[in-house]
């Protein structure tokens, strides 16, 4: 039998199946729950797509027959549609991305030396060591080199010589990270020291201040150590400064 | 007596340099002092205090932990990561070795002396073993997780205390394992903020391991059950420096206030054996904080950021109650900083790390005795000299005629030529040194400026001959018995003479034991004289090689008593050019002229300290140094 009405829990589905177009998946999902709502009631081939105002419309319009099979044709062919849109965006961005990895690839190589020096090095049978002409301290280096022999726990030492490089110079080369590691390390060992005997949360007060205590505490109170501030208002002192000369000039100037 | 034209120098900025470290070595009574700016200087205790040796300093050695090891063998370890060994013969350094531990906050010898542990900035405590010509890396301990501050020895050498930051560890020696790690509360009774540092621990032999950190607190520990026994909290500020005496029955802390206190370990009742450890003393005899003590048998020994090296002889320990007994406070060198050109009037300073050259301003009134008088021209700030390099400045002269300038670093020697030509002052460096002039301990210019005295510290002396444009090596002199030869200060047990003109070995003055802080020759009658640390004045007369008349009366007679009480060694000698009777001698308080003819000296006295008439006021120096900690008065 053929339904005139439409079932209230079906209106809205199929109203969200007509209205979003854009979202295959939204609309599978509708598909999906039309195509479930179905076996539920009955066999009878119901229309899926009826006209919205075949409630209002009084025409004596009988509503469309559409077989079970020929919907369930359509259906199918709706899912094929959609699933093949989804796969064309996904190989699309799998291109993208593999695009960009080139590029980076690409640019990496250029930041890198050119090849010819890289296998100089290799060749040389030495590890291949960061050059620093300009940090070259000999003595530190011997030192260096004794502890590694005798196999003391030193992670950083990593120096050797190494032999004639390039156009017959010998040199000693050294680990320009290694000393900055040091510096950084001295650094912050007396960054610590100043902290906790200076730093915030110690008590400490000026020297003028510590100098003039007892100033303060004598039967005829004196003054501070320091009591003027040289150091106050410089720029607005050097400006009055300027400020004067000029007007003096001016003052010459004018014949009066 | 003589009329003097004083010229009242205060335009000399020199601030002396904190005292970082501190260490006592009871066989041979002599106390190592290590500065912020990394000078080393070993004073001996028992000449009267006289500091006899010393390391020039460098810029990148912040010394953090100084120790004496077997042998009479000076260590010290800084924030470079390096442990350095001193040569004291040959006054250098010997060798530096890299700890690969990171800045090196603490080192101490094991009480046999054949080991050095040090504590690294990774947590690390390495042991090192001391070879007769090296040391040697032996193994790790267990790694903290925190810097290591302080490191303690037990007596018998099994087990090591090692403070950090919030904890002490207990280790043992043999395995390197953790037995203990206490937990210091980060205030007394309270919690707080900031995070308590262990700048101190001390090992005593019947377990006890004494900590002071910088909540203000003393505290007393078991370590064969790693619980806390006592507590004593007696600074609100940190309390940076510990010191046990060799028996165990006394220690010494010191604080950021400046306050040193005295612990002692007193009986419980008066005829009980239980003892207990009481608070007995405070001393303030510093302004700013007090970061190094030491325990000397008979005295406490502090020295901190206020420059001044305290020695407080304790009254108890003293057997006999002689001058010997009050406090010695030693704030300036006793070396010499300037030097002047008498015929320009001209003052050469010396710094740490450049000279300045000054001329002395002049006056044309005239006044009676004690007038000051008012200066028609200025003092005039000629020259300023800077040295390349890291290294601090060793020894600097200027020629009596002024035209030449030298002075050297621990590594190298540098001359330079003046040339004055209407008020302009130009310099010229004299390159192309020889290559057996390193560095010289004493620069001396004779009195017509045509020869230069430098007395290396390889124990020769070498003679220049001064010319117009260039100078030339004249003559080695090798000492014979291969002690310290030093021009001005002979400082070993024998001197000698030699003659100018003939080049040759002329006499040798006889040993004293005490080592001689001042000596200088008379122009015209060619006597000698010499001012020993224990203020002892002799006079030889050099044609005659023998010791004068007066002096052997003066030595008959014995000095007054009051000169003998004398703190501070004689710095300089000088004489008056037409009054051969007089000599004149200053020290750090006093100038006096010694008349010879009269029975007694002639004392007049200055308040503040004179350097051939260079005034240093304390006042000066201390506006300079880094701010001290806040004391609150009532009423302010």
């Amino acid at each position: 039998m053929v339904q005139l009405r439409p079932r209230a829990s079906r209106a809205p589905a199929s109203a969200e199946a007509m209205v979003d177009e854009s979202q295959p998946a939204s609309e599978e999902e509708a598909e999906h729950g039309l195509l479930l709502g179905q076996p539920s009631s009955g066999a009878a081939a119901e229309p899926l797509e009826e006209d919205e105002e075949g409630e209002d419309d009084f025409d004596d319009e009988a509503p469309e027959e559409l077989t079970f099979a020929s919907a369930q044709a359509e259906a199918r062919e709706e899912e094929r549609r959609v699933r093949e849109t989804v796969r064309r965006d996904k190989t699309l961005l799998k291109e993208k991305r593999k695009r960009r990895e080139e590029l980076f690839i690409e640019q990496k190589k250029r930041k890198l030396l050119p090849d010819t020096i890289l296998e100089k090095l290799t060749t040389a049978s030495q590890t291949s060591i960061k050059k620093s002409p300009a940090k070259l301290k000999e003595v530190n280096l011997q030192k260096k080199n004794e502890e590694c022999e005798k196999g003391s726990d030193s992670k950083k030492v990593k120096v050797q010589k190494v032999q004639s490089v390039s156009q017959n110079k010998s040199y000693v080369a050294l680990r320009l990270k290694d000393q900055d590691l040091r510096d950084s390390r001295q650094q912050a060992a007396q960054a610590f020291i100043h902290n906790s005997l200076y730093g915030p949360g110690t008590n400490r007060t000026t020297v003028n201040k510590f100098m003039s205590l007892a100033n303060k505490r004598l039967p005829v109170k004196k003054a501070a150590a320091q009591f003027l501030n040289n150091a106050w208002g410089t720029q607005k002192k050097q400006n009055a400064k300027k400020f004067k000369r000029r007007w003096v000039i001016r003052k010459m100037k004018t014949p009066r | 007596m003589g009329e003097f034209k004083v010229h009242r120098v205060r335009f000399f900025n020199y601030v002396p340099s904190g005292i970082r470290c501190v260490a006592y070595n009871n066989q041979s009574n002599r106390l190592a002092v290590s500065r912020t700016d990394g000078t080393v200087e070993i004073y001996n205790l028992s000449a009267n205090y006289f500091q006899e040796k010393f390391f020039p300093g460098h810029e990148s050695r912040a010394t953090e932990a100084l120790c004496w090891a077997a042998g009479q063998r000076l260590f010290s370890a800084g924030l470079n990561g390096e442990i350095i060994e001193y040569d004291l013969q040959a006054l250098n350094i010997k060798y530096a070795v890299d700890a690969f531990g990171g800045p090196i906050w603490s080192m101490t010898a094991s009480p046999s002396g054949s080991q050095l542990l040090v504590g690294c900035e990774d947590g690390s405590v390495k042991l090192f073993q001391i070879t007769p010509d090296k040391i040697q890396f032996e193994r790790n301990f267990d790694r903290q997780k925190s810097r290591i501050l302080s490191l303690s020895w037990h007596p018998s050498g099994t087990h090591i205390a090692a403070g950090s930051i919030d904890y002490i560890t207990v280790f043992d020696v043999k395995s390197g394992s953790t037995i203990h790690k206490m937990t210091v509360d980060r205030q007394y009774m309270g919690a707080s903020k900031r995070k308590c540092i262990v700048w101190g621990v001390v090992f005593l032999s019947d377990g006890t391991v004494i900590s002071v950190d910088s909540a203000g607190k003393v505290q007393f520990w078991d370590s064969a059950t790693g619980t806390l026994v006592k507590n004593h909290l007696i600074s609100n500020a940190d309390v940076l420096s510990i010191a046990v005496a060799d028996h165990e029955d006394s220690f010494v802390v010191g604080t950021a206030e400046g306050t040193v206190f005295h612990f002692q370990l007193v009986p419980v009742t008066s005829n009980s054996s239980e003892k207990q450890w009481v608070r007995t003393k405070p001393f303030q005899h510093h302004t700013h904080d007090v970061r190094a003590v030491a325990h000397s048998p008979t005295a406490l020994i502090s020295g901190g950021t206020d420059t001044h090296l305290v020695i407080r002889p304790l009254m108890e320990k003293i057997e006999v109650k002689n001058y010997d007994a009050a406090l010695r406070k030693i704030t300036f060198p006793h070396r010499r900083l300037i030097s002047c050109s008498k015929r320009r009037q001209l003052l050469l300073f010396q710094f740490a790390h450049h000279l300045e050259l000054w001329r002395l301003g002049s006056t044309v009134a005239t006044g009676k005795n004690g007038d000051t008088l008012p200066l028609s021209k200025n003092a005039d700030h000629l020259l300023h000299l800077k040295t390349k390099g890291p290294e601090n400045i060793i020894c600097s002269c200027i020629s009596p005629c002024g035209s030449w300038i030298a002075y050297s670093t621990a590594s190298r020697f540098f001359l330079c030529r003046l040339n004055y030509d209407q008020d302009n002052i130009s310099l010229k460096r004299v390159s192309k040194m020889p290559a057996f002039l390193h560095s010289a301990l004493h620069i001396l210019f004779s009195e017509d400026s045509a020869k230069l005295f430098v007395a290396s510290n390889q124990g020769s002396l070498h003679v220049m001959q001064l010319l117009e444009g260039s100078f030339k090596h004249l003559h080695t002199f090798q000492p014979p018995s291969g002690g310290n030869l030093v021009t001005g200060h002979r400082e070993s047990l024998g001197g000698h003479i030699w003659q100018m003109k003939t080049l040759e070995l002329h006499c040798t003055v006889p040993a004293y034991n005490f080592p001689v802080t001042a000596l200088a020759i008379a122009p015209n009658t060619n006597n000698l004289v010499l001012a020993h640390s224990d203020q002892q004045v002799f006079e030889y007369s050099i044609p005659d090689k023998q010791y004068t008349e007066w002096s052997r009366t003066i030595q008959k007679q014995g000095f007054h008593q009051v000169w003998l009480q004398r703190d501070t060694p004689i710095t300089h000698i000088s004489f008056h050019p037409k009054r051969p009777m007089h000599i004149l001698l200053h020290d750090a308080y006093m100038f006096c002229i010694i008349d010879k003819s009269l029975p007694l000296l002639f004392l007049d006295l200055l308040d503040e300290k004179t350097l051939v008439a260079v005034e240093r006021p304390l006042d000066d120096i201390i506006a300079q140094l880094p701010p001290p900690i806040k004391k609150k008065k009532f009423g302010t």
